[in-house]
C-alpha cells in the first residue's frame, strides 16, 4: 500500500475517525425510551447492538446499519476503503452476510476538489465488492468537515444471528486486530507518523472483518462485537452487560508498538478518555489500566467469545486469513462485583 | 515561559507544548495552559515520558501544568560509607602483556585494598574470572578476600567462567550475568575499566 497524503484529508477535521464519536453516556441518555418495542424486530436500539435485525419470516431476517466517520488518513482512495470497511463491520458483528450499501456523504468543498469524491467512493465501492455485496445509490451534502461511511444492509437467519450481550461464562474471548488506531489517527493528523507507521495503520484499519466472520461461523460463537469508538473496555463492558464480568488479560491485549509510541507522547484523542471515564466506574484492576485499552478504534477487530476448544483452531485459520495479531485477551467469568476486570 | 493551550483540539497542545520544550534551555520552566482532561492528560503524559518535571495546579476552570526541562539535579544512588560509587570493572587476569601484567594487577588490587574510600564493587569479565578463581592461597585471592571482607561486592560472569570452565572453582564473591553486570555499571557513577 502506497499513500497519498497529498489530499491531506485530516488536517480539516476536528477529530479524527472514531475518535469524533460522541461519548456513550451521552448517547445512553439521548435515546434512552425514544423507541417503541416492534414484533418483527429482533434487535432494536436498546440494546446497544452493532446494527439492527428485522425478520422478515421464519428463515430470512435483514440486519441494518449505518455508520460514518471523519477522515483518519489523508489518502481518499484508503480513507474510502476504511469508513466503508468500519461501516460493514457492524453487519459481520452480527454474523451476517451483506447485500448492499448506500454511500453517505459530507463533502468539504471549500478544501477539497470534486475529483477526491471519487476516489473515496472508489475506495469505498471497493470495500463492498470484496465481501460480495453491491453499491445502489447513497447522498451527499455540503458539510464544513468531511464525512464518509455507508447505509449497510445484510441478511442473516432471525435465529441464527451473533448477539454483542450474551457471552458464556467460560468462554475465552479472542480479538482479531490490534489497538491503537485512535492513537495513530490522531498522530497522522498531527503529521508525525513515518509512512511506513501509516501504512500498517490503515491495511489494519482497510481490513474487513468479514473473512474472520466466515471463518468463525460454525463454531459456538456465544457473542460477538466489533471494537470501534467506545474501545476495547467500552465495547467490552456492553458485552458483559448484566450478566458476566469479562476477565481482560492486559498484558496479552495486541497494541501496535507504533501506538505505544505516540500514547508515551500524549497523542490520544479526546474520545479516548472520554471511554475511560465512562469505563472506569465498571472496572476492578489492581494496576493502572493502559490508555490503550479504552483508545477509540475505527474499523477494529472482532471481539468474539467462544469456547476454549475451538479457539485453538480458530486463532491459526484467522491469521492465515491476514488476521496476523488474533490472540486471546481474556476469559468469561460468572459475575463478579464489576462487569469487567483487568488483570 | 507560559503557552495558553486552551480550547485547542488533541494533539495540538502537546505540539505546542513539544515546540515550547524545544526552544527552552536545559533547566527551563513552562508553564501550559489547558482547559480539557484530554489535554491536561496527554501535556502531563508528554512532559513525564520526556523526563520534565511535571506539576499541576487548578486555575478557576483551567489547569497550569508546569514543566520543569531536564532535571534540576543529578540523583546518584548513595553508597554505604566507606566506600566510593565507583565500579572496577576487569577485563582481564593482568594489567598489560606478561609475568609482569600478573603481579601489576595483584600488586593494584593490594593498592586499592589500601584505600580509605573503596569502590563499592568489582565486577570481573572474560579473562577476568581466572582471578576470582585462582588457585586457594595465591596473592591474588587473598587480596581479593580482604577486599570482599571489608564489604566489596565482587562479580564474576557466569558465561565466562563456563566459558573458562572454571565455574566450579570460584574462591571469591558471587557469579554476576549481563543483565545485572549492565545494570550496575549504569548505575554506578564512575566505572574504572581494567
Amino acid at each position: 500500500m502506497i499513500l497519498n497524503n497529498q489530499a491531506k484529508l485530516t488536517k480539516y477535521v476536528k477529530a479524527a475517525g472514531c475518535a469524533a464519536k460522541l461519548g456513550p453516556e451521552d448517547l445512553t441518555n439521548t435515546l434512552s425510551g425514544l423507541y417503541a418495542p416492534h414484533p418483527n424486530v429482533l434487535v432494536g436500539s436498546e440494546g446497544s447492538e452493532d446494527a439492527s435485525v428485522y425478520a422478515l419470516n421464519e428463515t430470512q431476517a435483514l440486519v441494518q446499519t449505518v455508520d460514518f466517520i471523519t477522515p483518519v488518513v489523508d489518502d481518499p482512495f484508503v480513507y474510502g476503503q476504511i469508513a466503508a470497511a468500519n461501516s460493514l463491520s457492524d453487519v459481520f458483528a452480527m454474523g451476517a452476510e451483506v447485500l448492499s450499501a448506500l454511500n453517505l456523504v459530507g463533502f468539504d468543498g471549500c478544501h477539497h476538489p470534486r475529483a477526491l469524491l471519487r476516489e473515496i467512493l472508489e475506495g469505498g465501492r471497493d470495500k463492498v465488492l470484496e465481501c460480495g455485496g453491491v453499491v445502489t445509490g447513497g447522498h451527499t451534502i455540503e458539510t464544513p468537515e468531511m464525512y464518509y461511511g455507508l447505509s449497510v444492509t445484510g441478511m442473516v437467519h432471525p435465529k441464527r444471528f451473533w448477539r454483542n450481550n450474551t457471552p458464556r461464562v467460560g468462554d475465552v474471548l479472542l480479538l482479531t486486530k490490534p489497538l491503537g488506531m485512535g492513537i495513530l489517527s490522531t498522530a497522522i493528523k498531527a503529521d508525525l507518523l513515518s509512512d511506513a507507521e501509516a501504512c500498517e495503520a490503515a491495511q489494519i484499519m482497510a481490513q474487513l472483518n468479514v473473512h474472520a466472520m466466515r471463518a468463525l461461523r460454525p463454531l459456538a460463537v456465544s457473542a460477538c462485537t466489533d471494537v470501534t469508538g467506545f474501545g476495547l473496555l467500552g465495547h467490552g463492558l456492553e458485552m458483559a452487560a448484566d450478566k458476566v464480568t469479562l476477565c481482560i488479560a492486559q498484558g496479552a491485549v495486541p497494541v501496535l508498538k507504533s501506538a505505544k509510541t505516540y500514547a508515551d507522547m500524549g497523542i490520544i484523542p479526546a474520545g479516548s478518555y472520554a471511554n475511560k471515564s465512562h469505563v472506569e466506574r465498571f472496572l476492578t484492576c489492581k494496576d493502572d489500566v493502559d490508555i490503550t485499552l479504552f483508545d477509540a478504534q475505527t474499523s477494529g477487530g472482532l471481539l468474539v467469545a467462544l469456547p476454549e476448544k475451538e479457539v485453538r483452531q480458530s486463532i491459526a485459520v484467522l491469521q492465515d486469513l491476514g488476521y496476523v495479531h488474533t490472540c486471546i485477551i481474556g476469559e468469561v467469568l460468572a459475575r463478579e462485583a464489576t462487569p469487567l476486570r483487568v488483570v | 515561559m507560559q503557552i495558553d493551550c486552551r480550547n485547542l483540539e488533541c494533539p495540538q497542545p502537546v505540539l505546542e507544548t513539544k515546540k515550547a520544550l524545544e526552544s527552552l534551555p536545559e533547566d527551563a520552566v513552562l508553564e501550559v495552559l489547558v482547559n480539557s482532561v484530554a489535554s491536561r492528560e496527554n501535556v502531563m503524559r508528554f512532559g513525564k515520558n520526556s523526563g520534565c518535571e511535571v506539576r499541576e495546579s487548578v486555575q478557576g476552570d483551567a489547569t497550569l501544568i508546569t514543566l520543569v526541562k531536564g532535571y534540576g539535579c543529578d540523583i546518584v544512588p548513595s553508597a554505604p560509607s566507606g566506600f566510593l560509587n565507583k565500579t572496577l570493572f576487569i577485563k582481564d587476569d593482568k594489567v598489560g602483556e606478561g609475568e609482569l601484567g600478573g603481579m601489576l594487577m595483584v600488586g593494584f588490587l593490594k593498592t586499592v585494598l589500601e584505600q580509605k574510600a573503596l569502590p563499592s564493587r568489582i565486577i570481573c569479565v572474560n579473562k577476568g574470572v581466572l582471578l576470582t578463581t585462582a588457585p586457594e592461597g595465591s596473592d591474588v585471592i587473598a587480596v581479593l578476600k580482604a577486599l570482599a571482607d571489608k564489604g566489596v561486592e565482587i562479580y564474576s560472569c557466569g558465561v565466562c567462567l563456563e566459558f573458562y570452565k572454571v565455574q566450579d572453582a570460584l574462591k571469591v564473591g558471587v557469579i554476576g550475568n549481563a543483565y545485572s553486570t549492565i545494570e550496575m555499571l549504569l548505575n554506578a557513577q564512575d566505572v574504572i575499566s581494567l
